[in-house]
This record gives C-alpha cells, sequence and structure tokens, in this order.
C-alpha cells in the first residue's frame, strides 16, 4: 500500500488555483483585483467608514509564462486598516477570517481568496503581496512583503519597515503577477468595476487602468450600510439532524424555551400556531434531555408545516430601490430604468434579499440585436464568468419579455441596448464553485429571482409603452400624409372624376384619419399618465415630492450624478462611443 | 388582333366592375365614411372540401380592409396597381407577377409623391394582386396576369398540342418530334388543344422534373403509350391547369408519383388534386380531381424492401414535415372528408413511424436493372397499388 500523506491547505490551493478564480491569466488579474476590492469594501463596512478606493493596473514587463504581461495591481483604500501583526496570516494563511460562519452577508466567506491572490503573484513572480497597513492609533504605517509558507500554510513577513504615510489609516496592497489584461465584456476589468460601483452606492472609486485616463466616481449616498448582524437562524432553513445537534447546545431547558431562545421568529403568536397544528403542551414543557428522538422529529415536522414571519431581515443587506436609482445613473447617461428591492424571502431554507436594475443607457450596449448586458451580484459582488449555468441566467430567460416591450429569442436573454443589473444577497449563496462565479440555480431561488424581474419588467415596460405609442403617433401622423393623397389621386383617375370630387374626398380623408391619430394621441397621453403614476408612487416611497417625481425612472434625480456629458470615465460620451467600437472589438477577440 | 382566350366564361364586366369599386370608395370619402374592400379569404380555415365537387372552393369568410391609418398604406397600393391592371385590359397588354412588381418600381423611382408606395420585394406586390383578384372574386389570368412558365415539362409519342395563337395563327406541336426534349406547357392552359394521335394509356406525374427526364432518357416513352410529366415541386399554376387540361380533353387516368411525406402529400398532391387555399377562387379551372396517387405508399417500403430516413426529433425542419402532418390531419378539409382516409391513413402512418422515403430509392431496388423503377411503377399502376 503507498504511503499516505498529508499535505497543508496552502498545498492544496497552490496546486489547484484553477478552483478559486486563477484558471488562465486573463482570471488571475480579475480574481485577483476583485479579492482586494472585496476585502476592502467589507473592511470598511465592518468599521462603518465611508469606503474610498484606488485601484491601478498596469503592465511593468513580460511575464515568465509564456504570452503572459507581468501586471501590477493596486488597491488602496482608508478602512481601519489591519494590524501589523496580522498581516502575515490575512495575506499568507489560509482559511484564516473574520467572516468564516457568522451567518452574515459579507462579500468575502472563508479566507482563501487574497491568500490565494499571494499564492498566484508568488508562484509567477517569486514574490507575494507587498502590504501597507496603517490603524488609526499608529503614528507610521507599516509596510511588508507578505510571501505563502505553502508546506505550513503560514504567512511570512519580509522586508518589514515602518514608513510615513499621510493617510488617517488604510491598508495598500500590490500585486505583480503573471496575467493578462481584458478590460471589456464578461470578464473584463471595466465590467468589474463598473458592476461593483453599481451595487455600492457608498463607494467612492479612482481607477486607472493601463494607459488610460484616471478614473474617478463619486460616492451617491452618504450612508454605509449597516452591516447585516449575525442575527438567530430561522428555523425554515434548518434540517432536522441540524435541529437536533442545535438542541444539544441548550442543555437542560424546555423545548418551548429552546424554540424561543434558539431561533428567530418562535414568538408568543408562533408558540400559538404551533400548538394549533398539534404540538402538545406536554412536549413544549418537556425538558430537552429527556426528548426523544421520534419527538424531535414530531416538534420539527409541526415547526417546518407551521407559517412563521419572513427571516429578519436583517440577516440580509440591500441597496435599496433609491440607492441603486442614484447609483445606476454612475454608469453613462440613462434614458430610462427601473429598480426592485423584494422583501427578503426563503429559498432553500435560506433568507435572501433579490434586487433588480433593468435599464437603457443612451451610450451603452448599442447594438441593437445583441443580448442584453447582463450583470450579476452576489453578496453585492459581480459573478462574471460561467454565466448560462447561474440561477440568475435562467431567471431572466425564464420571463416572457416581450410582455413587457422587449424582443427575445426563445429561451434567451431578451434582446436589445439594455443592462440588467440582477443582485442576490443572503448570508448562505450556494455558489457553484470555490471561485464564486456561478450561483447554483434551485427552483425556489430561480423563482424568486424570477419574480424580482417580473415587476420591474411591469415597471420598464411602463416606459417602453410610452416610447411604442410614441412611435406609433409618429407612424401614423406620416401614414396620413403620405399615403392619403396618394389614394385619392388614383381613385381620381380610375374613375375619371373631376378636380371637385378630388377636394371633397381629399377632406374628407383627412377628417376621417384625424380621427384615428386622435385615438393615438389618447393612447399615448395614457401610456404618459400611467408612467407618471409610477413615477409618483415610487417618488411617495422614497419620501420625495411626488409632484416633482416626473423625471425619476427617465433621468436620475440625484444632484451628484454626472452631468450628461460625461459619463463614468469621465470622458465625453461623444468620445466613448468611438472608444466603445474598438474595445468591444478587445472584447470579443479575448473571447 | 384576335381576342385572347379566356379561361371561363365571366359573368361581371371587370374594368365596370373595379371602376364601380373605385366610385364607392371615393363617394365613402366624399362623405367622410370609411372604404371597405372585401375580399375572400383565403385559407385553410375558409376550405370547403366535398369529394363530388372534387376540389376546395370557399367558404363564406371574408377578409374586410376598412380604411385606417394602418390600411391606407394597402389600399393605396390596391387602386395603384388595380389602375395598372385596368390599363392592361384595357390595350389586352399581359405581364406576368414579376413583370408588374418591376413596372410599379419603375413608376415609384420616377415620381416622388408615389415612394411611400415602395414595394420591399415582389412577395408585397404578389400579395395586392392576389388581394385584388380575390377581392373581384376574379382569376389573375382574368386580370391579364400570368404566372411564369414553370414545372411540368412534359414527354409524350403519342400526343399533339394545338396552342392558339395572338395573332389568330395556330400552331401544331408533335411532341414525339421533339427528340429528348421536353414540352413545356404554357401558362395559359386554355389556348391549347389537346390530341392522341394513338390511344395514350395514362398520364403519369412524377414530383421531380429531374427523374421524369430521367425515365424519358431510358426509353420510357417509347415503351408505353402515355404523357409523361415531371411537376417540379409544388405545381404552379402552369402544371395545375395543364392537368386539368389533360383530364378534360383525354379520357386517361393520372397518376402521380412522388416522395412519401407529408410536405409532398399535402403541398403537391393535394395541390395538383384539389387545389390550394391560397388559390381557392381559382381552384375550379386549376385542379384535376381524378389524379390518383401512385406513391409512394407505406406498403411500397415494405414490399420493395425501400431505403427510408429516419425523422429526426432533434432537427426544427423535419420536425415541422411531423407537424404538418398532424396539422393536415387536423385541419385540413380535404384529408378531413372520409373518401381520402386512405391518404389521410398514410399521414397518420407518416406520424407514427416518423419516417420518410424519397421517390429516387426505387431506382436502388435493383442495383443491376436501370430500369427498375420504371418496371415497379408499372406494376403497381396495373396491379391497382395506388389510392
Amino acid at each position: 500500500m503507498s504511503k499516505i500523506t498529508k499535505s497543508s491547505t496552502a498545498e492544496y490551493f497552490a496546486k489547484n488555483l484553477q478552483q478559486v478564480g486563477f484558471s488562465s491569466p486573463l482570471k488571475a488579474v480579475l480574481t485577483t483585483l476583485k479579492e482586494a476590492v472585496d476585502n476592502s469594501l467589507d473592511a470598511c463596512e465592518q468599521a462603518g467608514i465611508l469606503p474610498e478606493l484606488i485601484v491601478e493596473i498596469s503592465k511593468v514587463g513580460t511575464g515568465s509564462s509564456k504570452n503572459t504581461d507581468l501586471i501590477k495591481v493596486t488597491v488602496e483604500d482608508n478602512g481601519p486598516g489591519i494590524d501589523p501583526d496580522d498581516l502575515a496570516k490575512v495575506f499568507g494563511e489560509y482559511l484564516a477570517s473574520s467572516k468564516f460562519g457568522k451567518g452574515q452577508c459579507s462579500r468575502g466567506q472563508q479566507g482563501i481568496g487574497i491568500s490565494a491572490a499571494t499564492t498566484w503573484a508568488q508562484l509567477t513572480n517569486a514574490k507575494g503581496a507587498f502590504v501597507t497597513t496603517k490603524k488609526e492609533n499608529m503614528r507610521k504605517a507599516v509596510s511588508a512583503q507578505v510571501d505563502v509558507d505553502i508546506k505550513s500554510n503560514t504567512g511570512v513577513l519580509r522586508k518589514k519597515e515602518t514608513i510615513d504615510w499621510d493617510k488617517k489609516s488604510g491598508v495598500r496592497c500590490e500585486f505583480v503577477l503573471d496575467g493578462r489584461i481584458q478590460l471589456n465584456g464578461d470578464g473584463g476589468l471595466i465590467t468589474y468595476l463598473e458592476g461593483t460601483v453599481l451595487v455600492n452606492p457608498h463607494l467612492t472609486l479612482e481607477y486607472k487602468l493601463l494607459d488610460n485616463e484616471k478614473v474617478r466616481v463619486e460616492r451617491v449616498t452618504n450612508e454605509v450600510p449597516d452591516m447585516p448582524e449575525a442575527t438567530l437562524p430561522h428555523p425554515h432553513t434548518f434540517k432536522l439532524g441540524e435541529f437536533i445537534t442545535h438542541a444539544h447546545l441548550f442543555g437542560k431547558v424546555s423545548m418551548e424555551k429552546f424554540l424561543r431562545t434558539g431561533f428567530s421568529r418562535i414568538s408568543d403568536d408562533a408558540i400559538k400556531n404551533l400548538k394549533a397544528k398539534g404540538l402538545s403542551k406536554g412536549l413544549l414543557d418537556k425538558s430537552l434531555t429527556a426528548v426523544k428522538e421520534d419527538e424531535f422529529k414530531k416538534v420539527f415536522q409541526v415547526v417546518q408545516d407551521t407559517e412563521l414571519m419572513a427571516p429578519s431581515t436583517r440577516s440580509v443587506i440591500n441597496v435599496g430601490e433609491e440607492a441603486l436609482s442614484k447609483s445606476i445613473a454612475r454608469l453613462g447617461e440613462i434614458d430610462f430604468f427601473s429598480v426592485v428591492t423584494r422583501k427578503p424571502a426563503i429559498c432553500d431554507f435560506k433568507p435572501v434579499a433579490v434586487e433588480v436594475a433593468l435599464a437603457r443607457f443612451k451610450n451603452r450596449n448599442l447594438e441593437a440585436d445583441a443580448p442584453v448586458q447582463l450583470l450579476r451580484f452576489a453578496n453585492r459582488v459581480p459573478l462574471q464568468f460561467d454565466k448560462s449555468g447561474c440561477a440568475i441566467t435562467w431567471a431572466i430567460e425564464s420571463v416572457n419579455w416581450k410582455t413587457y416591450g422587449l424582443v427575445q429569442p426563445k429561451e434567451s436573454l431578451p434582446i436589445g441596448p439594455y443592462v440588467f443589473a440582477v443582485s442576490i444577497v443572503s448570508p448562505f449563496i450556494k455558489f457553484k464553485n470555490a471561485s464564486k462565479e456561478t450561483v447554483d440555480a434551485s427552483e425556489d431561488l430561480v423563482e424568486e429571482i424570477r419574480r424580482a424581474l417580473i415587476q420591474a419588467g411591469q415597471k420598464l415596460s411602463r416606459h417602453i409603452r410610452k416610447e411604442t405609442k410614441e412611435a406609433d403617433l409618429e407612424r401614423k401622423l406620416a401614414h396620413i400624409e403620405q399615403f392619403g393623397p396618394i389614394l385619392v389621386e388614383s381613385l381620381i383617375k380610375i374613375t375619371k372624376s373631376n378636380s371637385s370630387r378630388q377636394k371633397k374626398a381629399e377632406e374628407g380623408l383627412m377628417k376621417l384619419l384625424g380621427r384615428d391619430s386622435k385615438e393615438a394621441i389618447a393612447d399615448l397621453d395614457l401610456a404618459t399618465s400611467r408612467l407618471k403614476d409610477l413615477h409618483a408612487k415610487e417618488a411617495k416611497k422614497r419620501g420625495e415630492d411626488p409632484d416633482a417625481a416626473p423625471a425619476a425612472g427617465d433621468a436620475p434625480p440625484h444632484p451628484e450624478t454626472p452631468p450628461a456629458e460625461t459619463d463614468l470615465f469621465g470622458e465625453p460620451l461623444a468620445a466613448k462611443k468611438k472608444a466603445g467600437k474598438g474595445s468591444k472589438k478587445q472584447a470579443s477577440k479575448s473571447k | 388582333m384576335a381576342k385572347m382566350h379566356t379561361v371561363r366564361d365571366l359573368n361581371i364586366d371587370i374594368p365596370k366592375e373595379a371602376r364601380r369599386l373605385a366610385d364607392e370608395m371615393l363617394s365613402d370619402l366624399e362623405k367622410s365614411k370609411r372604404p371597405v374592400l372585401e375580399a375572400v379569404k383565403t385559407s385553410l380555415d375558409n376550405s370547403i372540401y366535398n369529394s363530388k365537387v372534387g376540389y376546395l372552393t370557399p367558404g363564406d369568410k371574408v377578409v374586410r380592409t376598412e380604411l385606417n391609418v394602418s390600411s391606407v398604406q394597402k389600399l393605396a397600393r390596391v387602386v395603384f396597381i388595380l389602375e395598372i391592371l385596368l390599363n392592361n385590359l384595357l390595350i389586352e397588354a399581359v405581364n406576368t407577377k414579376r413583370e408588374l412588381y418591376y413596372m410599379c418600381k419603375g413608376l415609384i423611382k420616377s415620381n416622388k409623391r408615389l415612394k411611400p408606395l415602395d414595394f420591399e420585394d415582389q412577395d408585397e406586390s404578389d400579395a395586392i394582386i392576389d388581394f385584388i383578384g380575390d377581392m373581384l372574386k376574379v382569376y389573375r389570368e382574368e386580370l391579364n396576369c400570368f404566372a411564369n412558365d414553370r414545372g411540368g415539362q412534359t414527354y409524350s409519342q403519342q400526343l399533339v398540342v394545338t396552342e392558339s395563337l395572338m395573332d389568330g395563327t395556330k400552331a401544331t406541336i408533335d411532341l414525339s418530334t421533339l427528340g429528348t426534349a421536353p414540352y413545356q406547357p404554357k401558362n395559359k392552359p386554355q389556348s391549347l388543344k389537346l390530341k392522341a394521335k394513338k390511344k395514350i394509356d395514362f398520364a403519369l406525374v412524377i414530383e421531380s422534373e429531374g427523374t421524369a427526364g430521367t425515365l424519358q432518357s431510358m426509353g420510357f416513352t417509347k415503351r408505353n403509350n402515355c404523357i409523361l410529366m415531371g411537376a417540379g415541386g409544388v405545381p404552379s399554376n402552369g402544371v395545375r391547369g395543364w392537368c386539368k387540361l389533360i383530364e378534360e380533353e383525354l379520357d386517361v387516368p393520372i397518376y402521380f408519383f412522388g416522395d412519401l411525406d407529408a410536405y409532398t402529400l399535402q403541398n403537391i398532391f393535394r395541390t395538383l388534386k384539389a387545389g390550394s387555399a391560397a388559390s381557392l377562387i381559382r381552384n375550379q379551372h386549376f385542379s384535376a380531381p381524378s389524379v390518383r396517387f401512385l406513391g409512394l405508399l407505406p406498403e411500397d417500403v415494405k414490399k420493395y424492401d425501400l431505403f427510408t430516413y429516419p425523422v429526426k426529433e432533434s432537427d426544427p425542419a423535419e420536425m415541422r414535415s411531423l407537424k404538418k402532418a398532424k396539422d393536415a390531419l387536423e385541419g385540413d378539409p380535404f384529408f378531413l372528408d372520409k373518401k381520402n382516409k386512405n391518404l389521410a391513413d398514410i399521414l397518420r402512418w407518416l406520424m407514427k413511424e416518423k419516417i420518410r422515403c424519397e421517390q429516387q430509392s426505387l431506382f436502388s431496388v435493383n442495383p443491376k436493372d436501370p430500369i427498375m423503377m420504371e418496371k415497379i411503377l408499372l406494376e403497381k399502376i396495373k396491379r391497382g397499388a395506388y389510392v
């Protein structure tokens, strides 16, 4: 029998980096950026700081591996900083995380990502991460190179020194690694940054990619999202085995007390309902230590059969319709948009909040016969690969978008110059893989996303309907002018009639067709007023003056939105349109 | 110049009727009333089949086109083309649909004001011409608009065709003198008269013109007193009128031979035998109800051990042919008629077996015998193996 050896976690991941997002040079750069940005945003949120991130990505040479460049990825934040003693752990040790198993909706979960980025840099460039950190209580900053000791899964600090840094607090990390850069398209760096901007309205982001101009996107809200508290679990998220194990932690208390203190949403009313469903008082009063397995099963079944309040909204976080409305305007000049934030629901025993933003931009995704641009998010992190297997894509394809005025080939994404952003937030998102690229498609989850999409589609259809009616009216008016006189003229020729008949017939024709155009005008008025109602309703929801609302949904209402002439990149939109063609080409090439 | 031969005795004066309609439209307009044009609905759901009549006839459904902003384009086009057709009738000029399409394009291009009428393709002008025919309940041919000569290449050693020409003279064509060249029937069968030099035993219409040509080159018409014709796929008006003429003027049984699939049965054979839904008002003179379906029959597949193709369920085009069979069984009055039960049974068999069989499969029955197809066809006729 061959000898059984034990390898460290670091060894496992060093050999399997493709499982955590480092499967190609392109993905290596994106994943490194993503891990660093996720960590910065999580840290800022946990400390209640409004994040301000500076990202820089440049080519610094030729990579050591074939067909790669040497890429430098730098991410700097204004977060609370990392204790210098923890640097080695955070950047150099796998599964060392402050967020693991907390039941929170943080971006990072297990503590794999950033250590994997360090490993990739180390494997391809023989140097790990260069980190500078400063906490508020430190006079000087500490900078060091962090390497992963792969044999022992520990971080090793090298070249540690203290330096001056004119920042109150923060972390700056730099990775030099073999990779390749793709800016646009599904897996592009700009797509990632735009997505991050969209679902983080409180983020100010400055970035410089390659030789492009520096771009600064200001935040549109000054509220740091309340980091979701780790609340008590909801009983409907449990399976029987977990339920029994959970009970063992409570020792010698009654079943009722266990239910009330061990779970959320078990109120007096809930207990009453449990009793009504057949749970005896005797069993509720029984001490946990005396409860037999079949009794546990009985309690569990009754609890599952009883309707309880939805899980605590505190356990999930959402961006909110208002913030999303403002944030979406940061991606470019908008024709119209619709946003929907669903109340949290239970899918697969887990609380989930789904948000959807559908928008049509004046200068984005302009290829009319191309599918909509889909931005997927899980816990506010953009998902950029393996679109076809994702619950979000499935949900979009399952909706009949034709109802809402969009063109849609059968069971496909709809067509048109739209951006569909779908975000799901949950403390326990089930990903298909460790690199968190695709959300597993369960029936419950697809249905929940689908509902949000339908709501957003209904709102969107008001805008589209108005446009259709406008076009309809225009077409009808043009028809009258164009065909009316020809019709009369031909009839006059066939019947060999005189000019007075011609005049009379033309007048009659205009009268008739005028009636039709009046109907079209009335249709348009109706569509316009329905849209106005929708705006007023949404403004009321946001606590704004409904009379000032007509612009909402058509144009960004927030004063901080960029002026119409410039876009996210601070470039004139006309210039971007030209550049856009080239970048799309680049994106398709890289595919 | 001699008068043109008409398809039938027409009981309306087309120019007069057209002028009456135009006058009515004009009067309506003068009164600010919406003019309405009505035309026979030419679709299967308005088709009636009575085996005693033998062809599809129109029901009483009509398509009403009332003037409004959406229909003003169509009505302007109808009146525009009607004017051209009326002029053709007046000067006795004849045009094909394609010629009319280009004539319209020319007139429209030369006059900026007419530009909105422009047709993107011929289908658009064809639809207007058909509408005018259906509206006046007259044949396209009666509007002096003829289809291109397509399909119907015919071979025979016995058949003599006499054609009356526009100048009043006559041309006589003895098909036996054409060598291996086919006789191409004209799109005006009403100007043709047929005569048999010697008794003709049967007429055989083959779905594929190429296969008809092959049979002829192998001596089919030398060995048999017959008329051999290639339909050229879905039979054109010319082919349909030609078959009708053979049926009426020569007392010979007519057989059709083609692929064993739903398309052949419904689109080709049914059109030849009973006309089509699109040409409801013309079927009387453009169908030959006595044509019999010689095959391929399901029994032939077994008897001659023919090569068949499975209909791939993954292939949408092939699946459409199965759907076509299903639709025909559900909504085509021809196949719903109990007289045609045997034909409907073939469709059911196709749906059940999910296979199809090409007419050319007969060539492979005996690789050593180059005239095997001829032998089988003759044997089938003799045996009465047709529907």
